[in-house]
């Protein structure tokens, strides 16, 4: 029982650091209707802002979420506003011309940090990094634990900033019919860049709050670009409800997988989750909300 | 005046084709495939550094028979389809005379197949899976002893000292990783060691807990590990979270000797072994000069994956010296016949135990001690005495 419960409680803790990761390329994809496929990049980035902020000026992790979700707000912005929303006036092959630049966008980032900083692998280590609380015999990693808190009142001011702000309205009704908010005054353009800006916030937020758990390198963004795409349409596109239950369920199954099935095959039972989920409920993890 | 200006570049271009090919004769060309970006870089860059560190003191002291060295590095990313075009180019464009190099083994595997098919002579600094010098292929050397050896050192260790009744085996499932597991296994059956448990796991995760609770479960003597640093790292770090206490933890080199292990895992690192293949203080000649000069130079420690590349350099410039031609069948039979001492140990390739062409060298046991990795066994050339029993609750205080 002990081993159960110790690998649902590790499943969902890291569940809601997927969840975060998630939540930002679905908001992404919602709006724009394109995969953000440099997501786990901008994580990178983000987390190396943290271990630039750690190591040379000392600031804990968790304060550096001031500065790195910002900085990659300002990213995201800068990336809708010069490279992505340029695109959307030339007519294209393809229309989704926008996802390649993200794609392009992902190397350019990987590369440059890897110009920097090198191949080496860096970590912060916090006096905490590797602080357990223990409730009876199952173990709670501390940093994850403040992760997995942050990552939950990330996602409430989302939410509230989605329902109950006028700006969060417009997001929504852009989302929904782009033409008919523009139509209605809604500043398309604007919320495009505000809408990757925060996309690439949530991420940043996701990769500061790992880090002291994880490590880093340049070449750390791609998987998890890949589990926030699996995360996204677990979820079903675009929603919002669906992406926090895609990052527990699939935080939850990989745990399980990996206890009860095999660890090498951690990544093998997300798979399958997300395969079961696409054939038996096509519209992803949303359709039970209706959200 | 048009046809004028034509002629002198027509000129200069004949002329260059003369000339080029003189000049590329002039070097020695020999490819090197490390992967010096993606998640093995950290490796191959310390490889790719002791490389170009032997390629300067050779051609110092004055080349290739007065032709000079040259090292044409390749990227192969750590992914097998790349090293395998990285090969191919190299072979068919720049012509090279031999290839050195080859850090993780399903790469290594496929440039060796590569090597083999053209007749390229090849030899493999790194790549450890046993399979690549057991296919009978002739072009193809390996200073590094196979992964099947690493723990020959530590077995001894094992039956002297720490005498554990059951083990657990985790083991990244690559080709490096689970090699290295079905050897540690036969080792155990060969010990009387009952293996409890013996699980992969794929590298790069975050939380290996749920892997840990069921070695918890299973309570096993001795913990032995082969993984790359980082996740070296974590699997420790999480172990101390979970309060996992084996007699030793044992980790089957690769991740565990790197000073990043430490750096990363902190006090989780202290009084880990592991076995190892080469250390500064053993009694080599150069070794801890190489060591020493490796620091100055570049500021960051080396280790026994630098020590391989540093002396696959001086094979390499060994067997070409020694070469009647240039031509790859003569390259072969030169490298073949090499019998040398390096930073790394002496350098023979013999045939044993279904390898050929394969060099063997005897493993070391090493420990973390206070943040300084120590040789610890065996005993004659140990560096510092080894630690153990541990109490693990002291130690990860």
């Amino acid at each position: 029982m002990d081993v159960f419960i110790q690998t649902l409680v590790s499943g969902i803790l890291i569940g809601g650091i997927y969840a975060l990761v998630g939540l930002g390329m679905t908001l992404i994809m919602g709006v724009m209707r394109i995969i953000n496929l440099a997501h786990g990049q901008l994580m990178m980035v983000a987390m190396y802002i943290t271990f630039v902020l750690y190591e040379f000026l000392h600031i804990d992790p968790y304060f550096s979420l001031l500065v790195s979700m910002p900085a990659l707000f300002l990213v995201g912005v800068l990336i809708q506003k010069y490279l992505l929303n340029p695109l959307l006036r030339i007519e294209s092959i393809i229309p989704q011309n926008q996802i390649l630049m993200t794609v392009g966008v992902a190397m350019v980032l990987t590369e440059v940090m890897r110009f920097i900083f090198h191949s080496d692998y860096k970590s912060v280590k916090t006096p905490y990094s590797s602080a357990v609380l223990y409730i009876s015999s199952i173990a709670f990693n501390f940093p994850m634990l403040i992760a997995f808190g942050i990552a939950m009142i990330l996602t409430a001011g989302l939410f509230f900033f989605l329902l109950k702000t006028d700006t969060g309205k417009s997001v929504r009704a852009t989302a929904q019919n782009k033409d008919a908010a523009l139509l209605l005054g809604v500043n398309a353009e604007w919320i495009t860049q505000l809408t990757y800006g925060l996309g690439a916030a949530l991420a940043a937020a996701a990769g500061t709050l790992l880090l002291p758990i994880y490590y880093l390198y340049p070449d750390v963004g791609g998987q998890f670009t890949l589990k926030a795409f699996v995360i996204t349409v677990l979820g079903g596109l675009g929603s919002t409800v669906g992406a926090i239950m895609g990052g527990l369920v699939l935080g939850v199954a990989e745990s399980l997988g990996a206890t009860y099935i095999s660890m090498a095959l951690k990544d093998a039972v997300g798979m399958v989750i997300f395969v079961l989920v696409l054939v038996f409920m096509p519209g992803g993890l949303k359709t039970l909300t209706k959200v | 005046m048009k046809r004028t200006a034509i002629i002198p570049v027509a000129l200069l271009f004949s002329l260059g084709m003369f000339i080029s090919p003189v000049l590329a004769q002039e070097a020695v060309r020999v490819g090197v495939i490390l992967p010096v970006t993606g998640e093995k870089a950290k490796f191959g860059e310390i490889e790719k550094k002791s490389f170009e560190m032997a390629l300067e003191e050779i051609n110092a002291a004055g080349g290739i028979n007065g032709k000079k060295l040259e090292f044409l590095f390749e990227d192969d990313t750590g992914r097998p389809d790349v090293a395998r075009s990285a090969a191919e180019k190299l072979i068919t464009k720049d012509k090279v005379v031999m290839l050195g190099g080859g850090y993780g083994s399903s790469e290594t595997f496929a440039v060796a197949n590569v090597a083999q098919e053209s007749g390229m002579p090849f030899l493999v600094a790194t790549g450890s899976d046993n399979k690549i010098t057991a296919q009978k292929w002739e072009y193809i050397f390996r200073i590094n002893p196979p992964v099947s050896d690493y723990p020959k050192g530590l077995e001894s260790f094992l039956t002297e000292v720490v005498k554990p009744q059951t083990a657990a085996i985790l083991y990244e499932n690559t080709n490096f990783g689970s090699s290295g597991q079905k050897e540690f296994q036969q080792t155990c059956d060969r010990l009387g060691i009952k293996v409890v448990m013996s699980e992969g796991y794929q590298s790069g995760g975050m939380d290996f807990k749920p892997l840990l609770v069921n070695v918890k479960k299973a309570n096993p003597d001795l913990m032995y590990l082969i993984s790359y640093v980082m996740d070296a790292s974590l699997l420790m770090k999480q172990s101390m979270e979970l309060r996992l206490t084996p007699k030793i933890f044992v980790g089957g080199g690769a991740g565990y000797t790197l000073p990043e292990f430490q750096k990363n895992a902190g006090k989780a690192s202290d009084a880990v072994f592991s076995a190892t293949l080469w250390y500064q203080t053993l009694p080599y000649p150069g070794a801890k000069e190489y060591f020493d000069k490796f620091g100055k130079k570049f500021g960051i420690e080396t280790e026994y994956h630098g020590a391989e590349g540093y002396a696959s350099a001086y094979v390499i410039a060994d067997a070409l010296k020694r070469a009647k031609s240039m031509k790859q069948d003569d390259v072969r039979e030169a490298l073949a016949a090499t019998d040398m001492m390096t930073v790394f140990g002496p350098v023979k390739f013999i045939a044993y135990d279904k390898m050929t062409n394969q060099n063997k060298l005897p493993t070391y046991v090493v420990q973390w001690l206070d943040g300084k990795l120590e040789l610890v066994w065996p005993k004659e050339v140990a560096s510092k005495p080894y630690f153990y029993p541990v109490d693990w609750e002291k130690v990860w205080k």
